[in-house]
């Protein structure tokens, strides 16, 4: 099985026309191709950045509201700046985009613009062979860059079936002293997305020169294509300091891509302060996270869980950490807080149980869990 | 149960009560005298016209039922134009041209003379109404889009000016920003200050009765109106405030389901737009605060029974939401306005018909509304989507077809979409004919002028009505069931339908299924990208409208501070902060205020 296509999407800033891309990423996806979403309204400089981190094949970006020739020529400049030459830029606005406009866009270094009319067929075909076949590339001009590809050896060895050479990843001690690792888990909408952006909020307004790594996942089936849309809703992790990867699941159960360790690892000695890791949402009969490598395990619950006895269930609940109920404006959480401290109670270990709402602007719960998260005080870096 | 719900319960429980009272009409035979003696007077009072070829019509025409079943089931179920539950018509005559005595008929018949009196006496009635054509326009820099206004109001009685807004406006960020040169002006008129509101509107009369503005913005909607306050206060004082007609559409669930302007979180957004509405509807009774948008929703991909259904579920959020503000539904009732799309597909036969009928019922039903705040009034817009880039002059017959649907289903006003859509704002050519076309519609044809209901409840329309009645009630119970609409909302259940729906259009196109005429249907020959004048905003005018903001932004610096400050402290607050908004648009920028407020706030998470 050879590694699906990855390609980065996006509408461009001041732009909210997404209904064309929306089409087009559920065609890409329906083929085979993993789509990382960026949504609408975005800075050529977010684009650029998120394309060099997730390592993408290329760009495709969909603009309506003008400015395309501008636009799309920025976005190629400063993938050029970066050293990234390599990622290539593709797009179509309908007929907002004519063939004069083109003409000028391919000389500034756009591969192609599909106008109004275009079959769905065709687009998707025409990327699958363009950016099928796998070009031979640098390893990157900068240390992030150089990361980014890393990761998608690690990835694609995977895919191919075999395991990574032990080379590729240094070693020597499994992480470095100072980074800080943290899993997130929990079932489906319970908003741990949301949370870990607010978290990454607090983090870089807290620690002025701290980097932070970001490893998510979405579920995707094997040999499918998988819809990676975690970005577009992190608005406060599109920073310079903040490294995020997205990756697929491509088949494998509870929560995690078999790549995941090998790119955990890999991530946890590359020098970040905090590397954070966010599983799919599943159902949490077991601990997805089975290595050394996290410091500190956080699960994040919807009030809305059901029964009490399902509580029981939930052996993560035993494992974790730190136990968020996030959502907690919702009728239930008061009595979701109390039937969890209940069932904590019988794990024997000393866990902390948090209540927050992600989705308010400075919310106290958050705050707090930022709180639990610190490093060592004396290892913070001035 | 949500107000959601009840309206449901409502709808349902009339349209038992159409059936039982119809029963009643058959078996009691009082009330079907009353019925048939109701019908009779009805028949008697209706007057009788004249086109200009000389044959005599009733004004108003009825279905040929003489039994008082079928009377009952048309008076209740359907209502006469201007009656409960509206299916026929908001008001009584629409667009009827004023009545011609048939008096002078008679007596001058059919000579040269007794014509050329009475148009005549119906050019001087005709002066009194306002036309229902309203161009979406807004290009390049204020100054333009001005010159835009001015040329599309030259031969209108009434000056109803609509507004679109540049990309950066509509995000609320200013011209100056990082990253978005190139944008400013395209696709709508750039505004950032209040002296670019005054340059928009110069020459404008903006208190009189016969003006109108419409700003089609709802992200930063709130600070927009304030400066549009703030602009008509600088021309014309400060009594100018209760007299400004107009509409701001402010919608901000239809942005979260479809337009993605939205700029701060949604209850935030929705805490600022009661700020408004609450300020309007008490200092400025003939503003419309909110328009409830389905456009944007058909225009995103939805089927038209989504649009319809989520439009209608939005507005009773927020009827639900004022009615929690203390506000009774007479009061907030009038002031809400509706917005919808019309393309081709054949609910369109029918839609915003059901539409009014089910926001009656439910206003009526469910919010114990009286009769001027069960009104649906709505502007439509012909479906810019429908129009593409091949062959694009057949989108001409296409947005007529579209305008004959709108017209039937009664519209309060409407925009015919140029045939240069699919490229670029519209340039003249193109939109001299799209208004043309509304006017030889209306004016010149006699479809609409002569006879209300003139293509009202033929047999394959009322089927439309059943079928799609039933389809928003199935849609409203599955909101219902995700717990109403903001519910729904954070659940991205609208969202995700409506981009279901898009891919499968798209896919109909290229399978077939869905024929569209020079794309997959008599493709040969057609030429895929036609050469047209574009209207672009060159880099000299967007440096230009940078330059003016960094000016204002230096003179009112000092202001600025303390503006902002105080608007930030109300706003930590629970008052409502439109008073505070109106002060800063004196003297800040648009993306000043926004930022700040953001600070306070946060600022929107967007959704896939
Ligand atoms: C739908 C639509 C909307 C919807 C958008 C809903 C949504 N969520 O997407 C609504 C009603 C909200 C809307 C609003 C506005 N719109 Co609009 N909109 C359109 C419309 C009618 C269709 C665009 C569309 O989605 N087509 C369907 C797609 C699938 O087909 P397509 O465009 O032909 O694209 C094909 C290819 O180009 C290709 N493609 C496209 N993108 C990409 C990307 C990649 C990577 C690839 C591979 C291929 C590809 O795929 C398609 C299939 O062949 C166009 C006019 C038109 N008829 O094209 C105006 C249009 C784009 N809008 C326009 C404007 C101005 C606006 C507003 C700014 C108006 C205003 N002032 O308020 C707002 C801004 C909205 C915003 N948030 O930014 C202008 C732009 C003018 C310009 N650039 O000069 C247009 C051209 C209309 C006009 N003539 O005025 N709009």
């Amino acid at each position: 099985m050879a590694a699906p296509i990855r390609i980065l999407t996006a509408v461009p800033i001041c732009d909210g026309h997404d209904s064309a891309i929306n089409t087009i990423n559920l065609e890409f996806i329906r083929h085979g191709i993993e789509v990382v979403y960026l949504g609408y309204h975005r800075y050529a400089e977010d684009i650029v950045r998120a394309a060099i981190q997730e390592d993408v094949r290329a760009i495709g970006i969909s603009s309506y509201n003008g400015g395309h020739v501008e636009f799309f020529a920025e976005v190629v400049r400063q993938l050029k700046k970066r050293g990234a030459n390599d990622i290539k830029v593709f797009g179509g606005g309908g007929g907002t985009i004519t063939h004069d406009d083109q003409r000028v866009m391919q000389k500034r270094g756009v591969d192609k613009i599909f106008f109004a009319g275009t079959s769905l067929t065709d687009m998707t075909q025409w990327v699958r062979d363009r950016y099928g076949k796998v070009p031979k590339r640098s390893g990157g001009k900068t240390p992030e860059m150089r990361l980014a590809r890393k990761l998608t050896e690690i990835e694609d060895s995977y895919a191919n079936g075999k395991r990574p050479k032990k080379k590729k990843i240094e070693n020597r001690k499994s992480k470095i002293e100072n980074t800080k690792v943290i899993g997130f888990t929990g079932p489906g909408g319970a908003g741990k997305t949301t949370l870990i952006d607010e978290l990454i909020l607090r983090l870089l307004h807290r620690e002025p020169k701290a980097r932070i790594a970001i490893l998510s996942h979405d579920p995707s089936v094997v040999g499918e294509g998988a819809l990676l849309g975690d970005r577009a809703t992190m608005i406060n992790s599109q920073d310079d300091r903040v490294f995020m990867r997205s990756m697929a699941t491509r088949g494998q159960a509870g929560g995690l891509s078999p790549a995941t360790e090998d790119c955990l690892r890999l991530l946890a000695q590359s020098g970040f302060d905090y590397v954070i890791i966010e599983t799919v949402g599943t159902g949490q009969e077991a601990m997805p996270f089975q290595n050394k490598l996290v410091d500190q395990t956080v699960l994040v619950m919807n009030p809305d869980y059901g029964a009490r006895l399902q509580l029981q269930k939930i052996v993560m609940l035993d494992l974790a950490d730190i136990v968020v109920v996030n959502k907690s404006d919702l009728d239930r959480a008061k009595t979701a807080m109390s039937e969890i401290e209940r069932r904590l109670e019988g794990s024997g270990r000393e866990q902390k149980l948090i209540s927050t709402v992600a989705k308010r602007h400075r919310d106290r719960g958050v705050d707090e869990l930022c709180d639990l998260l610190g490093r060592e005080p004396e290892k913070k870096k001035k | 149960m949500s107000k959601l719900g009840r309206v449901i319960e409502a709808v349902e429980k009339y349209n038992q009560h159409v059936l039982d009272e119809v029963k009643r009409a058959r078996t009691e035979k009082r009330f079907g005298k009353q019925l048939l003696d109701r019908w009779d007077e009805i028949k008697r009072n209706i007057k009788v016209g004249r086109a200009p070829t000389g044959l005599e019509l009733p004004r108003l025409a009825l279905p040929e039922i003489d039994e008082p079943g079928e009377i009952a089931r048309y008076l209740l179920g359907d209502g006469l134009p201007g009656e409960f539950p509206f299916l026929n018509g908001a008001y009584k005559e629409m667009y009827l041209e004023p009545l011609q005595e048939t008096g002078s008929y008679a007596k001058n018949g059919h000579g040269k003379n007794g014509h050329g009196k009475n148009g005549e006496t119906a050019v001087a009635k005709l002066q009194e109404t306002e036309e229902p054509t309203r161009l979406f326009s807004g290009m390049g820099l204020p100054d333009d889009t001005n010159k835009r206004f001015h040329y599309l109001g030259a031969h209108q009685r009434s000056k109803r000016l609509s507004t679109a807004f540049d990309g950066p406006t509509l995000y609320g960020i200013d011209s100056d920003a990082d990253g978005v040169f190139g944008k400013i002006g395209e696709g709508g008129v750039a505004v950032d200050t209040v002296e670019d509101m005054e340059r928009l509107y110069a020459g404008f009369d903006m208190g009189a009765p016969s003006f109108s503005a419409s700003m089609t913005i709802s992200g930063p909607a709130p600070i927009i109106m304030a400066m549009y306050i703030a602009a008509a206060k600088r021309r014309f004082g400060d009594s100018v405030v209760p007299k400004l007609r107009g509409t701001i559409q402010a919608d901000i669930f239809k942005e979260v389901q479809a337009q993605n302007e939205t700029i701060f979180p949604v209850e935030a957004s929705l805490r600022f737009l009661g700020d408004m509405m609450e300020w309007t509807t008490r200092n400025m009774p003939r503003w419309y605060p909110v328009s409830i948008s389905g456009y944007h929703i058909g225009e995103a991909g939805s089927t038209p029974v989504q649009q319809a259904a989520y439009t209608l579920s939005n507005g009773f959020a927020y009827a639900e939401m004022m009615a929690n503000c203390g506000m009774s539904a007479d009061e907030f009732g009038p002031r809400l306005s509706f917005f919808l799309d019309c393309g081709l597909d054949v609910e369109y036969i029918a839609l915003t018909r059901v539409s009014r009928r089910i926001w009656a019922i439910g206003m009526r039903d469910a919010f114990g509304a009286g009769a001027r705040a069960q009104m649906f009034k709505v502007h439509t817009q012909t479906s810019g989507r429908s129009l593409i880039a091949a062959e694009f002059r057949n989108n001409l017959t296409r947005t007529a077809a579209e305008l004959m649907l709108a017209y039937m289903n009664g519209t309060n006003s409407c925009h015919s979409n140029s045939a240069d859509e699919p490229f670029t704002t519209p340039s003249e050519e193109w939109i001299r004919l799209s208004a043309h076309g509304q006017a030889i519609l209306l004016d010149e044809s006699g479809i609409f002028k002569h006879t209300m209901n003139m293509l009202s409840g033929s047999p394959g329309m009322k089927a439309v009505e059943r079928a799609v009645e039933a389809a928003i009630l199935e849609e409203f119970r599955e909101i219902e069931r995700l717990g109403g609409v903001l519910a729904a909302v954070e659940n991205r259940y609208q969202r995700s339908q409506i981009q279901n729906a898009a891919h499968r259009y798209e896919q109909q196109i290229y399978d077939g299924t869905r024929p569209i005429i020079a794309l997959n249907k008599y493709r040969d020959g057609a030429e895929e990208m036609p050469e047209v004048e574009l209207v672009r905003t060159s880099r000299a005018k967007q440096q230009l409208q940078v330059d003016r903001l960094k000016k204002f932004k230096k003179k009112n610096a000092a202001k600025a501070g303390k503006a902002l400050d105080k608007l930030a402290a109300v706003a930590e607050t629970n008052e409502n902060c439109f008073p505070a908004l109106l002060e800063a648009a004196e003297v800040c920028s648009l993306g000043q205020i926004s930022g700040r407020l953001q600070e306070v706030v946060g600022r929107f998470r967007p959704m896939v």
